[in-house]
């Protein structure tokens, strides 16, 4: 019989076997893959503040502690909103999902949470959540955002994954010359709701302390 | 009966003792049903595992192999042509048709999602509870506004809703001085009543202070005669005129309603909407727990 031969040739044996098992996993990743992985026709890639705002989130380490993952269960859509569609990660680089939720989710934060209180609770976490574990920030108050490196990648992911930023994102000093007050305006919008005077002083000298972008961030987080 | 038999059934024995003795020096509670449950089990394990040890070891001391032998050979190792034990072959065909069920008309490949149960569950969850909390008595109410006040609210306002001095707005009072005079220095247009605006300045310097003072002090005693620009819209008793405009005295319903849909920027600081967030049967519930927290 057929199988005489294949018993006595371990290889391609092997790789029969490997075809018939994949054959299932294309029928099921493939084409949920082809639909779900675009990114959302409402999904808009971050701004330049918000990207220095996620690299500092993977700096810190937040990953270590929340989520960014709403599962479609009752429960959890009860407390963080509505669950996460893999469209809307489409601009993530590198995802942000987590495993761990020693901490609340975070990818709905933006919706539940305001600057004045991130604000408040990065300067002392137990004060606003009673028996909350979650270490200060200070630091952030005082060290700058690079947004720099934000803009490089912003314009890295435009050039090698075609990214919808516009095309004001150029490879040039004097493009980001052009684009930098607009870091500098979206950064005075937070800096306007904040009650720190260190930061807002810091904002009008076009700085950038690291809290505003980090709120930032956590804002667009919707 | 032979002598391995005996020794299996020594061998149970052994082990429900075992089994009993550490049961009872755990002091766990046998007329509990899940406890009994589990230990009957334990002991039905002890049973079935030696009695079939002793089936099939005393079968092998006597038992010969039956069937052709293939004429295929592993390294000497052969195979008989005996038929598949029945029990395997209903059970392999049973997989095969619950398999098929499954795959085509219990959870049809295409046409399940995690989303749709997800929705289902929804739908299914919010008709039972709309309509077990229908009528729900006051007591009721404030106990889902309690626990719905820890999750959604208490970040913000505290546990003890004092508005963790002074970085959210106290619940405990209806405003304090300060929030008062921004509001008539500023005006405000941002809960969505049907009066619609307030336009800034409708009152200045000690009349606003006048104001300020009254209201932060629970419209007690004699109101300032400058009050009177504020009942105009606010109602003679500054309820808020059957919800066309703020209550100024207390929280209502009409008032948490439009604060959670519409959010609220202000001297403190910003509180986002929760529109998505609470059902209509949860402000009614979170209204009555802010009220009983409420001076």
């Amino acid at each position: 019989m057929f199988f005489h031969w294949l018993e006595k040739n371990p290889f391609y044996f092997a790789v029969l076997i490997s075809i018939v098992i994949s054959f299932a996993g294309l029928l099921e990743i493939v084409p949920n893959f082809a639909q779900a992985a675009r990114p959302l026709t409402t999904e808009t890639p971050k701004t330049v503040l918000e990207l220095a705002g996620k690299n500092l989130y993977v700096k810190d380490n937040c990953i270590a502690c929340h989520s960014q993952m709403i599962r479609p269960f009752k429960s959890e859509t009860d407390r963080y909103g509505k669950y996460s569609l893999s469209g809307e990660y489409a601009y993530d680089r590198p995802f942000l999902w987590g495993s761990k939720r020693t901490g609340p989710d975070l990818h709905r934060v933006g919706n539940y949470r305001t600057t004045d209180w991130h604000e408040n609770h990065m300067l002392n976490p137990p004060a606003i959540v009673p028996g909350s574990i979650m270490p200060a920030y200070k630091h952030m108050f005082t060290n700058l955002a690079d947004i720099e490196t934000a803009y490089a990648e912003a314009v890295t992911v435009k050039n090698a994954f075609f990214t919808p930023y516009g095309p004001e994102f150029k490879k040039t000093r004097a493009a980001w010359e052009a684009h930098r007050p607009k870091v500098l305006a979206d950064a005075k919008k937070i800096a306007d709701d904040m009650k720190s005077e260190d930061v807002k002083k810091a904002v009008a000298n076009g700085q950038v302390p690291e809290i505003v972008a980090m709120i930032a961030y956590l804002n667009s987080l919707k | 009966m032979n002598a391995l038999t005996i020794k299996a059934l020594g061998f149970a024995a052994l082990l429900i003792i075992a089994t009993i003795w550490v049961v009872m020096s755990m002091d766990i509670d046998l007329t509990d049903r899940v406890n009994a449950i589990a230990m009957g089990g334990a002991i039905a394990i002890a049973v079935i595992t030696s009695s079939v040890v002793v089936k099939y070891v005393n079968q092998m001391k006597t038992d010969t192999a039956t069937g052709e032998l293939v004429d295929e050979n592993w390294d000497g190792i052969g195979e008989r042509t005996n038929e598949l034990p029945s029990g395997w072959a209903y059970a392999f065909l049973g997989t095969f048709f619950w398999s098929m069920w499954y795959g085509l008309i219990g959870y049809p490949v295409d046409q399940y999602s995690q989303i749709g149960e997800y929705n289902e569950e929804v739908i299914a969850h919010k008709a039972t509870y709309e309509k077990k909390y229908e009528n729900a008595s006051p007591e009721v109410l404030t106990g889902m506004g309690k626990s719905l006040y820890f999750v959604q609210c208490a970040p913000c306002h505290g546990n003890t809703g004092d508005g963790l001095s002074g970085k959210a707005h106290d619940l405990t009072t209806r405003m304090s001085k300060a929030q008062v005079l921004d509001v008539i220095k500023n005006g405000s247009n941002q809960l969505g009543y049907p009066m619609g605006m307030m336009p800034a300045g409708m009152a200045s310097g000690q009349d606003a202070e006048d104001i300020a003072t009254y209201i932060a002090g629970g419209l007690k005693g004699e109101a300032p005669a400058s009050y009177a620009a504020c009942t105009s819209c606010h109602g003679a008793d500054s309820k808020g005129n059957s919800g066309m405009s703020p209550n100024l005295v207390g929280y209502d319903e009409t008032l948490l309603t439009h604060t959670l849909q519409n959010g609220k920027k202000g001297i403190i600081g910003g509180m986002p909407s929760f529109k998505t967030m609470i059902t209509p049967i949860q402000e009614k519930a979170l209204t009555a727990y802010i009220q009983s927290i409420a001076q």
